[in-house]
């Protein structure tokens, strides 16, 4: 795919800016410098995982805990309400002259289902935060993109980034030592 | 998740204190021998009270030794190799084992011969009418038998012993000859090791605690024990550990990866023991059969209901809900906290366990919880742990502070979480 530098007719389709690298460490610096520079509509897409990868990026905690956090408070409390409304409510019943509710025999119950909707909490709070299901990314029009799940390391700038301006954002991948720059069309 | 700038800036060393291993030892020394003449002493004028102050004091000691015990082993096990940095702390820990068998040979004399009538293990004393007429007695009588305890005790603490001599020998054999061998060595030993202690451990707890009231069964109390030996264990390595930064021993070595992975452990043993202490609850809650309810019922009276409270709240809940956040198992301040807060009430669970096991003829604890007897307790715990913290730090100056040439260190060093 020709670059299409100055072509003010695509400017409605264009995605943004893929980089290219050849070694993690030169990523590493090149997306701690984009940080810096204070982008925020950016990624990197590496073959494997790379140690450091979120401090240099930015990135904060995940906030996944928290929804699994959630969904077991959840399961915790449903679960000993609706051992409470079972047995107590809506159909109590005298086994071995137990009281019709305990907290303790209705441990267990709640423990499991407090596990398994943390569980589901982890799971679909890491759908929501990946905006999964996507089953289109600009990055895989691109003929290349395979280079990023093989020996390459890419980095991509978005244009509807604030700070993005086409001509000094090119520069400033190329001073970072990208071997290649193209243009992603949405 | 941490880049290495930050990993050094987590532990600051504001001034940095000089560390004197040998004049620290011959103060935990001087400590201990008080600690330890102020129980004698107080054996004088309590007895039975005092004796137990000493059981209480050697069973919370033991169990943070033996819960190191089990982490060299685990660490040997499975390879392991963020632990190879606190391995050696863990190793100078096992030197107290065999003072902790020196320790035990008064309160087991004090167990067999009953001088001046004191007794702590009824079921030693044969011959007394009281257990002559009790026919659980005469179904358990062989394991109950003087002859049979004393052998197995031998045997325990000669199996630690031996445990706790190879593995330190093979370690700091290392040190010096850099042989991977000794790796090996190591594992195999551990292989074995596990099998054994666990056993050993399981059968000590059934021994010395259990056997208190002998007219219980539960089949959790061996993995109670364990739970919270490893619980005592890993807080102890945490203050050790931070302590050693905070002295500049250990300074870009143990880093804020290593003190989330002994928090994550924390975690997931604070889990554990919960989990085995509500198993065993609800095991003879749910059976309810008096032979087994009776545990609990006596430990309903009086201040012994708030310390089971106390228990479920400061032992679990609190732990669980503070070890979840990841702030607080990267900040060495808050870990030290919540280590110190996990051993008090590691002490107060084997208070729990112990103490209200003896009781009058009417089934009502004889002690109380809250009483001047704690001032022995207090003396018994000092005594013993001064000989514990000797004895590491006697053996602290033997060697470096980390195994130098063992093959996983450097990966160890730059763990990443």
């Amino acid at each position: 795919m020709t670059p299409k530098e100055g072509n003010t007719k695509m400017a409605d389709h264009r995605y943004g800016l893929v980089a290219v690298f050849d070694k993690p460490g030169t990523i590493m610096k090149a997306a701690e410098r984009v940080r810096d520079a204070g982008f925020k509509n950016w990624d990197v897409i590496t073959p494997f995982p790379v140690h450091g990868m979120d401090q240099a990026m930015g990135m904060g905690r995940s906030r996944v805990p928290t929804f699994a956090l959630i969904g077991g408070t959840c399961g915790f409390f449903g679960g000993m309400l609706m051992i409470y409304f079972m047995n107590y409510v809506d159909y109590p019943l005298i086994v071995h002259g137990r009281p019709y509710f305990s907290p303790l025999s209705s441990f267990p119950v709640s423990y499991e289902l407090t596990i398994l909707l943390a569980a589901f909490g982890s799971i679909i709070g890491m759908f929501l935060l990946n905006k999964m299901p996507m089953h289109y990314h600009p990055v895989l029009k691109w003929d290349k993109a395979h280079y990023g799940s093989n020996d390459k390391f890419l980095l991509i700038i978005e244009s509807s980034d604030p700070k993005f301006d086409d001509k000094r954002t090119r520069e400033m991948l190329q001073n970072l030592g990208s071997l290649e720059i193209d243009e992603l069309e949405d | 998740m941490s880049t290495n700038t930050a990993q050094s800036a987590a532990m600051p060393a504001a001034t940095a204190p000089v560390f004197e291993p040998v004049k620290a030892s011959t103060m935990a020394l001087i400590i201990g021998a008080v600690g330890l003449g102020l129980t004698i002493i107080g054996f004088f004028f309590s007895g039975q009270r005092a004796a137990l102050s000493a059981l209480m004091a050697f069973t919370f000691w033991l169990s943070i030794g033996l819960g190191m015990l089990f982490m060299v082993m685990l660490h040997h096990i499975f390879d392991a190799g963020w632990s190879t940095v606190i391995r050696r702390q863990l190793e100078h820990g096992l030197a107290a084992i065999p003072w902790l068998g020196v320790l035990f040979i008064p309160l087991f004399i004090i167990g067999v011969f009953q001088p001046g009538g004191v007794v702590i293990w009824k079921w030693l004393q044969t011959d007394s009418a009281y257990v002559a007429l009790d026919p659980l007695f005469h179904h358990k009588g062989v394991y109950l038998s003087t002859w049979f305890f004393t052998l197995r005790n031998i045997f325990y603490f000669g199996s630690w012993i031996v445990l706790a001599w190879y593995l330190r020998k093979a370690s700091f054999t290392q040190d010096s000859d850099g042989s991977t061998r000794w790796t090996g060595v190591n594992r195999k030993l551990a292989a074995a090791g596990l099998i054994v202690a666990s056993l050993t451990l399981t059968f000590a707890a059934i021994d010395w605690i259990k056997t208190l009231e002998y007219h219980w069964f539960s089949t959790m109390f061996g993995v109670w024990f364990f739970s919270g030996a490893m619980r005592a264990a890993l807080a102890v390595t945490v203050i050790l550990c931070v302590v050693l930064v905070r002295y500049r021993v250990f300074t870009g070595i143990f880093t804020q990866n290593h003190l989330y992975e002994l928090g994550r452990l924390m975690l997931a043993f604070t889990i554990f023991w919960a989990y085995i202490t509500f198993s065993q609850y609800f095991l003879i809650q749910n059976a309810n059969i008096p032979e087994e309810t009776f545990f609990y019922v006596v430990r309903e009276h009086g201040q012994w209901q708030w310390l089971g409270f106390g228990l479920l709240f400061g032992y679990f809940f609190f732990p669980f809900l503070y070890l979840l956040f990841h702030a607080n198992k990267v900040s060495p301040g808050r870990m030290v906290f919540i280590s110190c807060w996990i051993l008090v009430f590691a002490l107060l669970d084997i208070y729990f366990n112990i103490l209200p096991s003896l009781l009058t003829a009417d089934l009502i604890p004889i002690y109380s919880f809250l009483s001047g007897f704690l001032i022995i307790d207090l003396a018994a715990l000092a005594g013993v742990g001064g000989i514990c913290v000797w004895a590491y730090l006697r053996s602290y100056v033997t060697t470096k502070p980390i195994p130098v040439r063992d093959p996983r260190i450097l990966e160890a060093i730059n763990h990443h979480v």
